[in-house]
């Protein structure tokens, strides 16, 4: 032991002010902001933003052209049209609210509990309570930023169509910003309460499932409403129940009920009645925020201090058991039959992979749901013709919601890999069939499940017994393709360091892969539609197809194999030669 | 300077860290050694006030970490085994968001911060964006931002892994520099030469118990051995020798 003097310690200030505090916790990810502009990746990033602004800018303009039409289509009709306008601004708010409380649990459940600079953070003289309070403010922004522009184009329409004055526009913003932080508030307060009362290491199960059970029965509820019912006249019988149902009001403790009557009355130009309806809302947002400081300061370190330990295990352990058979050894080799074991493996025990499940399950059922009640009966045009012009869309359908799951499974599969990429380095086995690997595992479910859609969906179209075969075999030729897009691009621009690799769809990469996958539906789609209309045409007439339409048939079909086939040839050889070529560790 | 009680940590049913005490003097370099598994980064983290305990208590430099974490933290230089550092920022940026949570001057900041960049070979990358360091260099980084403020006590967790032998040596001869200074150094490590050749007092950490403490003499007599090295000792008391 050294007996010196006692080290100097430098001046520092005994407590910042908590603003200062803030700014400053808040500081790396502003200059981490900043700095991407300087960042190795930086010419990726300008790429991946013209790609998101240049989505964004359709989707923005496609929903404010929608909206406008809407609106102007409900103008058209007397006395209701303005009752639907409002029941309809009424349903948007309460979807952006549970889209706003669905990304408010995810954001700040990943920004006080999951991060991985909390432990740098924790280890600084900095409260818990100013580090839960720059984290509160980073998941508020984070999970209401999106929300908040997608909201623009249907105020706007709203504005528009309603001739509405400034007042309008002004209490849009002053209506939303409090319905951010409410939802903000609200699930940061059930997220600090939580992480201390649920076990440890489920707390982010438990909250990704709660999350996504939210979405499913807000789903739900919104499909079983029948909202096409709402423009369809035949339904109007009863038109005093129907006037009372519409104009029945929200519950007057609901955030969104406070957004609806100050927007509304902005609306209708009454300045009283909306600052009342305002100073609600914001009082509210404004006791919340003091509430959810005060419990976080009671609770958060607590939380986070049960968050750190190891996951208990759900199951008793077990052993391993014997070691299982190889089957069909001359396909597969034993470090690829090893890596196909650890997918299945690690797939099923990851408990973050389940909820999604569900949620697959949910979307099934709507998608069955929807084909369940069309009006294929009530329309002018014959129903056999609908039924297998339905038909032929579905394939599209089917395979676009195939695409879906892939951007949540597929594309992330080499990725999910993370730190433990290295072994797939070093194991004597190639890259070529590591991916080949990846692909088989998630083929065949991803097949059998197409076709199951495919099939359950033409059976309740009662579609002809050609159109069925088609399907099926389309279907069959296509799934391959997207699963090898998947495989191919996820290896391509793999993200081996994220947190969140499911996440990674929202990436570069993610992106290329949902619109290549759909470049890819469409041609088939394109490819086949022309003969496929004549062929149908040829058989309602009665009369043979001509040589042309035979040779335009069969150079049709020949291109929707060659491109199935380049499908799965392309994007493997791509991703098998950017990862060998990455060396990177 | 640092004093434990008691410390006890559970996860669930696990008993990670059982009833440990223990008292680092001023000046005083601390080995803190163990198989893995054994709890180690456990009581550091408790030790650093990134961990609650669930029984016991810690005190650094007389302030206790339970009722004035802040005050405790302020005095300590923490350096975790895995430690995360912002990727899109550059190396100066780091040290200055250290430098502003622990309240050092900008002037003050930007000298010391330099001074360390310096030494620790980093002024030439210290504008570059951490996601092109090495890891070695992130781990210098580490340690630099980590001496910014110039703590009374270093708490590290594995300082030597990612150096190279020459990073080794400097840090080797900083922490010696910094003890005979006064600075109280609680080190954890896998590398028994390096306990041995540093440290004044070892503490030897087993399935969460302290099963011996002292000089590495006082450990070989703890292991009823008469001579033979750290290695032997540690093998001997944790039961881990091969046949």
């Amino acid at each position: 032991m050294r007996e010196g003097r006692p080290a100097q310690a430098l001046p520092l200030r005994r407590d910042g002010g908590a603003m200062d505090d803030l700014l400053v916790l808040l500081s790396p990810r502003l200059l981490s902001f900043k700095n991407g502009g300087v960042s190795r990746s930086a010419g990726n990033r300008r790429v991946r933003a013209a790609l998101f602004v240049a989505v964004g800018l359709a989707f923005w303009i496609g929903a404010f052209f929608l909206f406008s039409r809407v609106l102007n289509y409900f103008q058209g009709i007397e006395e209701l049209g303005d009752i639907l306008a409002r029941k309809l601004l009424s349903m948007v708010l309460l979807t952006f609210f549970s889209l706003l409380i669905f990304s408010s649990i995810v954001a700040s459940l990943s920004k006080l509990y999951l991060s991985r600079d909390l432990l740098l953070v924790h280890s600084l003289p900095v409260t818990p309570t100013k580090i839960f309070l720059a984290r509160w403010l980073e998941s508020t922004v984070d999970s209401s930023w999106m929300v908040l522009i997608f909201s623009l184009p249907v105020f706007l329409s709203y504005g528009i169509v309603y001739r509405a004055g400034p007042l309008f526009y002004v209490t849009a913003g002053l209506a939303f910003l409090p319905l951010c932080l409410i939802a903000s508030a609200v699930s940061a307060l059930a997220v600090v309460v939580l992480a201390v009362l649920l076990p440890a290491g489920r707390i982010r199960t438990v909250f990704v499932f709660l999350g996504l059970l939210l979405v499913v029965s807000l789903l739900f509820v919104f499909r079983l409403m029948r909202p096409e019912r709402l423009v369809n006249p035949d339904n109007f019988a009863n038109l005093l129940m129907y006037f009372r149902e519409m104009e029945a009001p929200g519950s007057p403790l609901l955030p969104t009920t406070w957004a609806y009557d100050s927007l509304t009355a902005a609306l209708s130009g009454l300045g009283g009645e909306t600052v009342f309806h305002l100073g609600i809302a914001w009082s509210c947002a404004l006791a919340l925020t003091f509430i959810v400081a005060w419990v976080a300061d009671a609770y958060y370190f607590a939380g986070y201090t049960k968050a750190q330990t190891s996951a208990e295990k759900l199951f008793p352990p077990r052993g391993s058991g014997p070691w299982r058979k190889r089957p069909f050894p001359r396909l597969l080799s034993g470090p690829a039959w090893a890596f196909t074991v650890k997918e299945f493996r690690t797939f099923f025990r990851d408990q973050t992979q389940w909820p999604q499940l569900f949620l697959i399950a949910a979307l099934i059922v709507i998608y069955l749901y929807n084909f369940s009640v069309l009006p294929l009966g009530q329309s002018k045009i014959r129903a056999i013709f609908l039924q297998n012009i339905f038909s032929f869309l579905n394939m599209g359908l089917a395979t676009f919601v195939l695409t879906a799951i892939a951007a949540r499974f597929v594309y992330p599969a080499v990725s999910f890999e993370g730190d433990a990429f290295w072994i797939v380095r070093a194991a004597p086995l190639s890259i070529r069939t590591f991916l080949w690997v990846k692909f088989g595992v998630y083929y065949f479910p991803l097949l059998l499940l197409a076709e199951i859609l495919i099939v359950a969906s033409n059976l309740l179209l009662r579609v002809t017994p050609f159109m069925m075969g088609l399907s099926v075999i389309t279907v069959f030729l296509m799934v391959p393709g997207v699963v090898a897009l998947g495989v191919g691009l996820g290896a391509a621009y793999p993200d081996f360091r994220s947190e969140n690799p499911a996440q990674s769809v929202t990436s570069f990469g993610g992106l290329l892969f949902m619109l290549t996958a759909i470049g890819f539906i469409a041609a088939v789609i394109v490819l086949e539609a022309g003969p496929v209309y004549r062929l149908f045409m040829a058989d309602f007439t009665g009369r043979s197809l001509t040589a042309l339409e035979w040779l335009w048939l069969v150079v049709s079909f020949l291109l929707v194999l060659v491109t199935c086939v380049l499908a799965v040839v392309v994007p493997m050889r791509l991703g098998e030669r950017s990862l060998r070529g990455d060396g990177r560790d | 300077m640092i004093v434990a009680e008691r410390l006890t940590k559970r996860y669930g049913t696990t008993l990670a860290v059982d009833n440990i005490s223990l008292a680092v003097k001023r000046g005083e370099i601390f080995g803190f050694i163990g198989p893995n598994g054994a709890g180690k980064t456990t009581t550091i983290r408790m030790l650093a006030g990134v961990l609650r305990p669930t029984e016991g208590s810690v005190l650094i430099d007389g302030i206790p970490m339970a009722t004035a974490p802040e005050d405790a933290k302020r005095v300590i230089g923490f350096i975790p085994d895995r430690p995360f550092l912002y990727e899109k920022l550059t190396g100066r940026e780091f040290m200055r968001f250290i430098a502003e949570l622990y309240g050092i001057g900008e002037e003050i900041a930007r000298e010391k911060g330099d001074a360390l960049l310096i030494q620790f070979s980093l002024y030439d990358w210290a504008d570059h964006l951490i996601e092109s360091y090495s890891h070695g260099m992130k781990q210098r980084l580490v340690i630099a931002s980590a001496l910014l403020h110039a703590p009374r006590v270093i708490i590290v967790d594995e300082p030597m892994v990612g150096l190279d032998p020459a990073g080794i040596r400097m840090v080797k001869d900083l922490l010696r520099a910094l003890a005979l200074s006064g600075t109280t150094i609680f080190m954890s490590t896998h590398t028994l030469e390096i306990a041995q050749d540093l440290c004044d007092r070892i503490g030897i950490i087993h399935r969460g118990r302290l099963v011996a403490l002292g000089t590495t003499g006082d450990l070989r007599g703890t292991a009823r051995l008469r001579e033979g090295d750290l290695e032997e000792v540690f093998l001997r008391l944790t039961g881990t020798e091969a046949p």
